[in-house]
């Protein structure tokens, strides 16, 4: 482990007050000593950074799938006083709600025997993928508009999902306290042609097989069953969340003077929760949250009536497990120092993992907490998980979000060779269609953390448990 | 004169460099359409940018970011960047190409341009700028 860092448990370490001038609260993360041999020095100083911040409270907290990024570190986790604490972009990354959700299917591997390539290449047809991928949808400015307020119900509401689905949501597909009004006309040019297009990246629209279900009870309310196909869409708010956070670093940045705040770098530019500049962040984030719930909609619904057709099943036997944010700030209630708070809880890279009982998840699944979808990267397997009270006590209800890179992209193009990587998934079942060899190089399996082995940290640090495993069958990338 | 890509786990880092300061910005406009998109030429696409901030840091910050959001919402490719920077005053002239799907998908989509690290440097012949993408 790194210098300066203690070990609180097994899996635990503390970063302490002084590891970086100004620190409020120490900063706390999760990871193994196998993962501890990857880890960089500037996540931990990053991590440290945050804990600097006004209004912080109890740690500065990051998951086993921490890396080096800007502002926060990628899976780092705080919570800031309603009151007296601030809201920072930089804790929510320029992909505002870039999430995961995973929907159940009736088939089982051997339905898509002579049909997989098919499969793929329809999807492929279905979902715009890439750089300068545009929506085959016609969205008006005003129904934008709606978009930014209603998220996924604006789907739903007309024709593109069911009802059910917005239950198996986070937030129900739309977070309350949108402010379209705070969105620039930038922002909304973004939006407008963009709406259901998955983007490029490490976003990908994934059909999978439930390989191995590792708690039964949790997966029967999950309603997953050994050797179920299923499919997982992965992607955010595309340009128009980019644009929404590239403004409001901006705006924050400068008025960092006015409200007297120092920080040690300027991605962590920040207001006070409570001022009118604070205030319209997170009325635009929010914005931009509800646009990435309806997008992942609408993706979904173009996957559901392709399986439809393909497969000849019914577009409701296609049943959505849960959709999760990975890149928020929400206000939440936590217990701190024995009393229930408001506070402000940013994931960056994080996933919310709420345990049994805890509002805010769906009744059918409130016996086991919430499901917590964690993608694998390319080639390598996913895994379903449900949220815990620990979680609830050590992190403000958070666990990891995927991998976690340790390969950077530049290395991974001169050692990966994507057309290669191509040939050598398809050898192992797996098909992967994407507009350029190249762009699959930077995401090759090798360039992550063993998805495994971050999955592993949080269950058994009991920030999560694992439910099942999913393994990839045929994947469509940007 | 030149940029070079380094080595960063999450994102994009880029090395820029240029004689003048103008030169440096135009350099970072090309870093950025490259990692985007790989090749491009210029092919009767001209577009003026106008731009003015507090100091030359942020001046950068909003010109890569005001090339991302032109990219986006006009779809188009940029490979020749006349920059003209007075004070903290920018007015760029810029030529490309419209988007090819299949010219244009063998690179990585920006989300945004991070401050985390900016400085421009003075160095002994040329100004040095080092701007994480993050992808």
């Amino acid at each position: 482990m790194l210098e300066g860092i203690n070990t609180v448990g097994d899996l635990e370490w503390e970063v302490p007050i002084g590891y970086v001038p100004n620190m409020r609260v120490p900063g706390r993360f999760f990871l193994s000593r196998t993962l501890a041999e990857t880890l960089e020095e500037g996540a931990i100083r990053q991590l440290a950074n945050v804990a600097t911040l006004p209004g912080i409270v109890k740690y500065s907290l990051a998951m086993p799938d921490i890396h080096w990024g800007y502002g926060f570190p990628i899976g780092g986790v705080a919570a800031f006083d309603r009151t007296e604490g601030v809201i920072s972009p930089g804790g929510v990354g320029f992909d505002i709600n870039c999430g995961v959700r995973l929907i159940t299917t009736p088939l089982t591997e051997a339905d898509l025997a002579g049909k997989k390539r098919e499969l793929i290449e329809r999807l492929f047809s279905a979902v715009p993928t890439g750089v300068g991928g545009k929506s085959a949808m016609r969205v008006s400015n005003k129904d934008l508009s709606a978009v930014l307020v209603d998220g996924a119900r604006w789907a739903v509401e007309r024709g593109l999902g069911t009802a059910a689905d917005l239950v198996r949501c986070e937030e129900e597909g739309a977070m309350p306290g949108a402010d379209p009004d705070a969105v620039s006309a930038k922002a909304r040019q973004r939006g407008v042609p963009q709406l259901g297009t998955l983007g490029a990246g490490n976003h990908f629209l994934e059909v999978q097989v439930a390989r191995e279900i590792v708690n039964p009870e949790a997966a029967k309310v999950f309603g997953i069953s050994e050797g179920q196909v299923c499919f997982m869409v992965h992607c955010g708010s595309r340009g128009f969340g980019h644009q929404v956070a590239t403004d409001y670093i901006q705006t924050l940045e400068g008025a960092l003077g006015k409200y007297r705040i120092e920080i040690p770098d300027r991605q962590l530019a920040c207001a006070p929760l409570e001022s009118p500049e604070g205030r319209a962040y997170y009325g635009g984030m929010v914005c931009a949250a509800n646009y990435a719930w309806a997008n992942r909609q609408v993706i979904m619904h173009e996957a559901r009536k392709v399986f439809a057709e393909l497969f000849e099943i019914e577009y409701d036997e296609m049943r959505l497990i849960y959709d999760v944010a990975h890149n928020v700030a929400k206000f939440e209630q936590h217990e701190v120092d024995g009393t229930t708070k408001e506070v402000c809880v940013h994931r960056k890279g994080a996933t919310r993992a709420f345990g049994p009982g805890v509002p805010g998840i769906p009744r059918e699944y409130a016996a086991v907490g919430q499901p917590v979808i964690i993608p694998g990267s390319m080639g390598t397997p996913s895994f379903l998980l449900h949220g815990t009270t620990a979680a609830m006590q050590k992190t403000f209800g958070s666990t990891c979000h995927g991998a976690g890179r340790v390969l950077s992209r530049s290395k991974a193009k001169k050692t990966v060779h994507g057309k290669e990587l191509r040939e050598h998934l398809a050898g192992e079942g797996i098909l992967v269609r994407a507009h350029s060899d190249s762009a699959l190089a930077e995401e090759a399996p090798e360039v992550y953390k063993p998805s495994r082995e971050v999955v592993r940290v949080v269950h058994e640090a009991g920030l999560s448990k694992i439910v099942a495993r999913l393994e990839p069958l045929g994947v469509i990338k940007g | 004169m030149s940029f070079e890509e380094l080595d960063h786990t999450a994102d994009v880092l880029v090395r820029v460099r240029g004689a003048t300061i103008a030169e440096l910005f135009a350099e970072a406009g090309r870093a950025l359409f490259h990692v985007m998109y790989g090749p491009c030429e210029d092919r009767g696409i001209d577009r003026q940018v106008t731009l003015e901030a507090e100091n030359l840091e942020t001046l950068l910050i909003d010109f890569l970011s005001e090339l991302l959001f032109i990219t986006d919402v006009e779809n188009t490719v940029f490979c020749t960047f006349n920059v003209d920077i007075q004070g903290t005053r920018l007015s760029a002239a810029l030529k490309g190409e419209p988007f090819d799907p299949a010219r244009h998908s063998g690179g990585s989509l920006i989300k945004g341009i991070s401050y985390f690290g900016l400085e421009i440097v003075k160095e002994e012949e040329s100004y040095v700028v080092e701007i994480i993408f993050d992808i």
